[in-house]
C-alpha cells in the first residue's frame, strides 16, 4: 500500500469510533479523527487523557474494543508494530528504544529486512545520508548513540523509521526532551516532510506554544473523549488549554516576594569533566540566598548536568570550592550534603530519581534509611516509613491505589510529585532542582512549580535548572543563562527580556555595561 | 491463539505467592521426572522402580540421608553466596574457588598447628576449631573481595574473574596436596592430610554443626534483605545503579562488599565439607567435584529467585537427587550419566517453568457465530 501514489491532501490515516476499556476506565470512548497525508494532526491531551491508549491501537500494541481503521481508505486490522510497519506507519517513542553502545547506522538498519544478515554498509549508509540531507538531519552516522545529545538520537528514532519506509509518522512528545534550539531543528525537519507529502502525527501533554507552531489541525482529548477538533489557526493557548484541562489555566506564575536571606550556597571557581573527559564547567562563581530561587537557563549540554551532579556530590570537581552555610563542603559526599539540609530533584526521574521495581514506601526510603529516626541497629522502621509514605501520597495527591504499587506503575507527572515530595519532605534549606517540569503536563507543572514557590516562602535556597525560558522567567529572582559550560551573564529577572535571554543562551556574553 | 475452540492468551502477572510459586515448582519437578522416565523406560527400567530406588536411596536410607543432607547444606552454602551478589546485580561464578580457599585456609591452621593425623596438636582443640573456622571464612572472602574489588573500581567483569580464580584456587589445592605438596596425607594417595581426631568439631544430633548453622544463616539473610538498611541499599544497587548513586550507596563498596560476604560463605562451605562433615576431615582426592558441586548454588538461587529459605527445599532435591541418581546407576546398572540426565532435564524444565512466574494462561471459550 505505501507505494501507492498519494496526493497532498488525501485522507491516509482514519480512525472511526476508536473504543477501549480497562476495568474501571474508559481509556478511549467513540474516537474519530482523519489524517492527510502533507498535515501535522497534533493530538493534545493530560496524561491519562488517552493519548497512549490510542496511539498503542494505531501502532498494533493494543486491540480496540471497538472501531475501525482504516488506511488509504481500505480498512485495516493492526495485530502488531509489524504490521503497522508494513502500512507505513512509523513510531517515535518518547522513551528511547537505541541501544548506546551501538552507531547511528547500526541502530538504524537494527531489524531492518533489507540489511539482510551481511548489511551492505556502505550502500545503507549512502542512503541513510540521503534521508538525512533531505530532511535536514545533520547526524554523525558512525558516532555512537550513548554520545549524541538527546534531539539526536530523536532524530535517529526518526531516520529509522523513516529508512523502514513510514509515510505516517507518529510522534510521541516529540519536544519535551528537547532544547529550544533542537526544537527549532526538529520543526524545520518535520516542515520538510510534510513538504515531501508525509502525514505527522505528534502526540503532546504539554508545550501548547508547539502544538500552534507546527501543526495544521488538532484534536483534543480529555478523559478518553475528544473535545475539540479544530484547525490550529483558528486555536490559541487559551483555548487549547481549556479544552485540555476542563478548566481555565493560569500561564504567568504570580512573581513571589521574599525578603532575600543570608547566602546559603556559595560557588567558587568551580569546573569539572563530564562522562567522555572534557570540560565541561568552565570556572563558575555564583551565590544563592535564602528566599531566593536561582535560575540557569541553558540548552541541553552545556554543562548545566555537570554542575547539577557536582553540587548533589555526585561528581567530582576539578577545581574551585562549593560552601554551605560558609562551611566548605567540596570533600562532603552526598550523603553528607543530604544531611546538611541539601535537597536534589534529578532530572532523570526514571533511572536516578526512582527506582521502579521498588514499592513506593521503598522509594520514599531512598532518601531517609540513612536517617537514625529511619532505622535503628540497621534495621529499617517500615511503620514509619510507610505512615510517612502515606502522608505524602495525601498531601502531594499523587494518584496510585496505595504505597506498596510500585514506581514503575507511576505516570511521569506522579513519579515526578512523589520525587519532589520526598526531597521536600526532609525541609532542606537548600534544593538543586534540575529541569523538574520536563516532560510534565500542564496540571502537573503548575503543581510542581507552586511547591517550588511554596519552599521559597519558607526561605529555602534554590537553584532551577531549566529548559524552559518561560519557567525560568517566571519563578527565579536571579537568572544566569549558560553556554558551554560558562554563565553569559548573571543578573536580576526584572531586567532582562526573554531575548536577552535567548541570546546569552546562544553563546553572546552579557554586555559589560548595562 | 486459537486451539480447539478456546482461545489462549497470555497476561502478564503482577505478583506471584508463594503458594502459586510452589505449585508452578512442583509441576516443574513433575514434568522433568516424567521426561527422565522416558530414558528410564529405553534402559528397559521400570521408571516407577528407577525413582523409588532413588528417592528411597537420597531421602530414607541411613547411608543416603546423612550424604544426602550433607551435600544439601553444602549446596545451600553455595547458593547463599551466589544470591548475595545476586541481589547486587552480580553473579558470582566463584563459589568453587571460594570454598577451595576456605578449605587451604583451614587446613593451613591445622597444620600450623600441628593437627595433622596422629600428631597432638599444640593448641586447645576449641582454639584450633574456632581459628580453623575463621581462616575458611577469611579465606573464601579474601578471594572473594578479588573480584568485588575489581568490579568496584574498574567494572571488570565479574564473570571472567570468578571463573579464572576457580582455575587458579583448584590447581593451588592440586599443589598443596599432592606429591609433596604441604598438606599431603600420609598414604600418598594424592590426597589431603587426615585432622587429628581431637580437633574434629562437635556434631549435633550426630550431624556437622554447621546444618543449623547453614539454615540459620539462611534465615538470616532472608532477614538482611527483607528488613535492614545493608539489605536495602544492595537491593537498590542491583536493581538500578544509578538510582543508588543518587540516594548515597557507594558503586565502589557495594560491589566489594557483596563478594566478600559471599566468599565467606562459600569460604564456609568448604569448611563444612572437608572440616565438619563427620568421616571426612580432609581435603579429600575428588575435591574437584565439590567444586562442580558448587554450580548447582546458581542454579538454586536462579530457581528460588534469590531468596535464601525457598531455596532450602531446593537444594535439599538436589542434594539428594546427586547422591541418589549416582546410587542408582550403579545398583540398576544404568549407563553412565542418567544422574545427570536427570538434573539436567530438571534444571531446564525448572528454569522454563518460571515463565509462569511472570505469565499467566488464559483460556476463554470462544462463542460459536450464529
Amino acid at each position: 500500500m505505501p507505494n501507492q501514489p498519494v496526493k497532498r491532501g488525501d485522507i491516509v490515516l482514519e480512525a472511526r469510533g476508536i473504543t477501549k476499556r480497562f476495568p474501571g476506565v474508559v481509556a478511549n470512548d467513540h474516537i474519530d479523527f482523519e489524517i492527510r497525508a502533507g498535515e501535522i494532526h497534533a493530538i493534545l491531551g493530560e496524561n491519562g487523557a488517552g493519548k497512549t491508549t490510542l496511539m498503542k491501537i494505531l501502532f498494533g500494541l493494543l486491540q480496540p474494543d471497538e472501531g475501525e481503521v482504516y488506511v488509504h481508505g481500505q480498512q485495516v486490522t493492526i495485530h502488531s508494530p509489524l504490521d503497522s510497519i508494513h502500512l507505513g506507519i512509523g513510531m517515535v517513542h518518547q522513551n528511547r528504544k537505541l541501544i548506546p553502545a551501538h552507531s547511528v547506522i547500526e541502530n538504524i538498519i537494527l531489524g531492518h529486512p533489507k540489511a539482510g544478515s551481511v548489511p551492505d554498509m556502505r550502500r545503507t549508509r549512502d542512503e541513510i545520508a540521503e534521508i538525512c540531507e533531505r530532511y535536514g538531519f545533520n547526524i554523525d552516522l558512525k558516532a555512537k548513540v550513548w554520545q549524541l545529545s538527546e534531539g539526536e538520537k530523536q532524530a535517529v528514532e526518526i531516520l529509522k523509521t523513516l529508512y523502514r519506509g513510514a509515510r505516517i509518522l507518529i510522534l510521541d512528545e516529540p519536544t519535551s526532551a528537547l532544547s529550544p534550539p533542537e526544537t527549532e531543528k526538529l520543526l524545520e525537519s518535520i516542515r520538510m516532510m510534510t513538504g515531501d507529502d508525509l502525514a505527522l502525527v505528534p502526540f503532546i501533554t504539554h508545550k501548547l506554544p508547539i502544538v500552534l507552531a507546527i501543526s495544521d489541525r488538532v484534536t483534543v482529548l480529555r478523559r478518553g473523549n475528544v473535545t475539540a477538533r479544530l484547525r490550529t489557526a483558528d486555536a490559541t493557548e487559551n483555548s487549547l488549554a481549556k479544552e485540555m484541562v476542563g478548566r481555565e489555566v493560569i500561564f504567568r506564575l504570580e512573581h513571589v516576594e521574599v525578603e532575600k536571606g543570608k547566602p546559603i550556597l556559595e560557588v567558587e571557581d568551580l569546573s569539572a569533566l563530564n562522562d567522555k573527559g572534557q570540560l565541561a564547567l568552565k570556572g563558575i562563581s555564583f551565590t544563592v540566598h535564602e528566599g531566593e530561587i536561582f535560575g540557569i537557563a541553558g540548552v541541553s549540554g552545556n554543562g548545566q548536568q555537570v554542575l547539577a551532579e557536582v553540587l548533589a556530590g555526585l561528581r567530582k570537581a576539578e577545581a574551585g570550592r562549593v560552601s554551605m552555610d560558609g562551611v566548605d563542603i567540596s570533600r562532603f559526599d552526598n550523603l553528607e550534603r543530604w544531611k546538611k539540609g541539601m535537597g536534589y530533584i534529578p532530572s532523570d526521574r526514571n533511572n536516578v530519581g526512582s527506582i521502579g521495581a521498588y514499592s513506593l514506601v521503598e522509594n520514599v526510603l531512598m532518601n531517609y534509611y540513612f536517617d537514625s529516626a529511619f532505622s535503628s541497629w540497621g534495621i529499617v522502621d517500615s511503620q514509619k516509613t510507610r505512615k510517612l509514605t502515606e502522608e505524602l501520597i495525601a498531601e502531594y495527591d499523587i494518584a496510585t491505589p496505595g504505597p506498596d504499587t510500585t514506581a514503575r506503575s507511576l505516570s511521569g507527572g506522579n513519579l515526578q510529585k512523589l520525587i519532589l515530595a520526598r526531597v521536600l519532605s526532609r525541609m532542606p534549606r537548600l534544593i538543586i532542582a534540575n529541569l523538574p517540569t520536563q516532560g510534565l503536563d500542564v496540571g502537573a507543572t503548575e503543581f510542581v512549580q507552586n511547591k517550588l514557590l511554596e519552599a521559597k516562602r519558607q526561605q529555602a535556597a534554590i537553584l532551577l535548572i531549566s529548559e524552559d525560558l518561560e519557567e525560568v522567567l517566571s519563578l527565579s529572582d536571579r537568572v544566569a543563562p549558560i553556554y558551554e559550560g560558562e554563565f553569559m551573564g548573571n543578573l536580576p529577572v526584572k531586567d532582562v527580556s526573554i531575548e536577552d535571554i535567548g541570546a546569552m543562551m546562544a553563546g553572546l556574553k552579557q554586555k559589560v555595561a548595562q | 491463539m486459537r486451539l480447539g475452540g478456546y482461545e489462549v492468551k497470555l497476561d502478564k502477572k503482577v505478583r506471584v505467592t508463594g503458594l502459586e510459586a510452589t505449585t508452578i515448582s512442583l509441576l516443574a519437578i513433575l514434568i522433568g521426572l516424567a521426561l527422565v522416565g522416558l530414558i528410564f523406560l529405553k534402559a528397559g527400567v521400570n521408571p516407577l522402580t528407577g525413582y523409588r530406588a532413588i528417592f528411597s536411596y537420597a531421602f530414607v536410607n541411613a547411608f543416603g540421608l546423612p550424604l544426602t543432607i550433607n551435600r544439601s547444606v553444602f549446596i545451600l552454602l553455595c547458593t547463599c553466596a551466589f544470591i548475595i551478589p545476586m541481589k547486587a546485580g552480580l553473579w558470582n561464578i566463584g563459589m568453587a574457588g571460594q570454598l577451595y580457599a576456605g578449605a587451604l585456609g583451614a587446613f593451613g591452621v591445622a597444620l600450623a598447628f600441628g593437627a595433622k593425623g596422629s600428631q597432638t596438636p599444640t593448641q586447645a582443640p576449641a582454639v584450633i576449631i574456632g581459628l580453623m573456622m575463621l581462616a575458611a571464612l577469611v579465606g573464601g572472602a579474601l578471594i572473594g573481595a578479588i573480584p568485588g574489588f575489581l568490579k568496584g573500581r574498574f567494572n571488570t567483569n565479574e564473570i571472567v574473574v570468578t571463573m579464572m580464580l576457580n582455575s587458579i584456587a583448584f590447581w593451588l589445592i592440586a599443589y598443596m596436596i599432592k606429591e609433596g605438596g604441604p598438606f599431603m596425607g600420609g598414604g600418598g594417595e594424592g590426597e589431603g592430610f587426615k585432622l587429628s581426631q581431637s580437633i574434629f568439631p562437635p556434631t549435633v544430633l550426630g550431624g556437622a554443626f554447621t546444618i543449623p548453622l547453614a539454615l540459620g544463616l539462611a534465615a538470616l539473610l532472608y532477614f538482611m534483605f527483607a528488613k535492614t538498611t545493608l539489605g536495602y541499599q544492595i537491593k537498590a544497587f542491583g536493581l538500578s545503579p544509578s538510582a543508588a548513586k543518587y540516594a548515597g550507596i557507594s558503586p565502589h563498596n557495594v560491589p566489594l562488599l557483596v563478594f566478600i560476604l559471599g566468599g565467606l560463605i562459600a569460604g564456609l562451605a568448604g569448611y563444612h565439607y572437608f572440616s565438619a562433615v563427620p568421616g571426612v576431615y580432609k581435603i579429600p582426592l575428588n575435591y574437584g567435584d565439590f567444586g562442580d558441586l558448587s554450580f548447582y548454588g546458581i542454579i538454586c538461587g536462579l530457581i528460588s529467585q534469590s531468596n535464601p529459605l525457598a531455596a532450602i527445599p531446593f537444594a535439599l532435591l538436589f542434594g539428594g537427587l546427586t547422591n541418589g541418581g549416582r546410587f542408582v546407576q550403579g545398583q540398576l546398572q544404568l549407563g553412565y550419566g542418567i544422574d545427570y540426565a536427570l538434573l539436567g532435564v530438571l534444571m531446564i524444565t525448572l528454569v522454563a517453568f518460571q515463565f509462569f512466574y511472570r505469565n499467566t494462561l488464559v483460556w476463554k471459550k470462544i462463542e460459536r457465530e450464529s
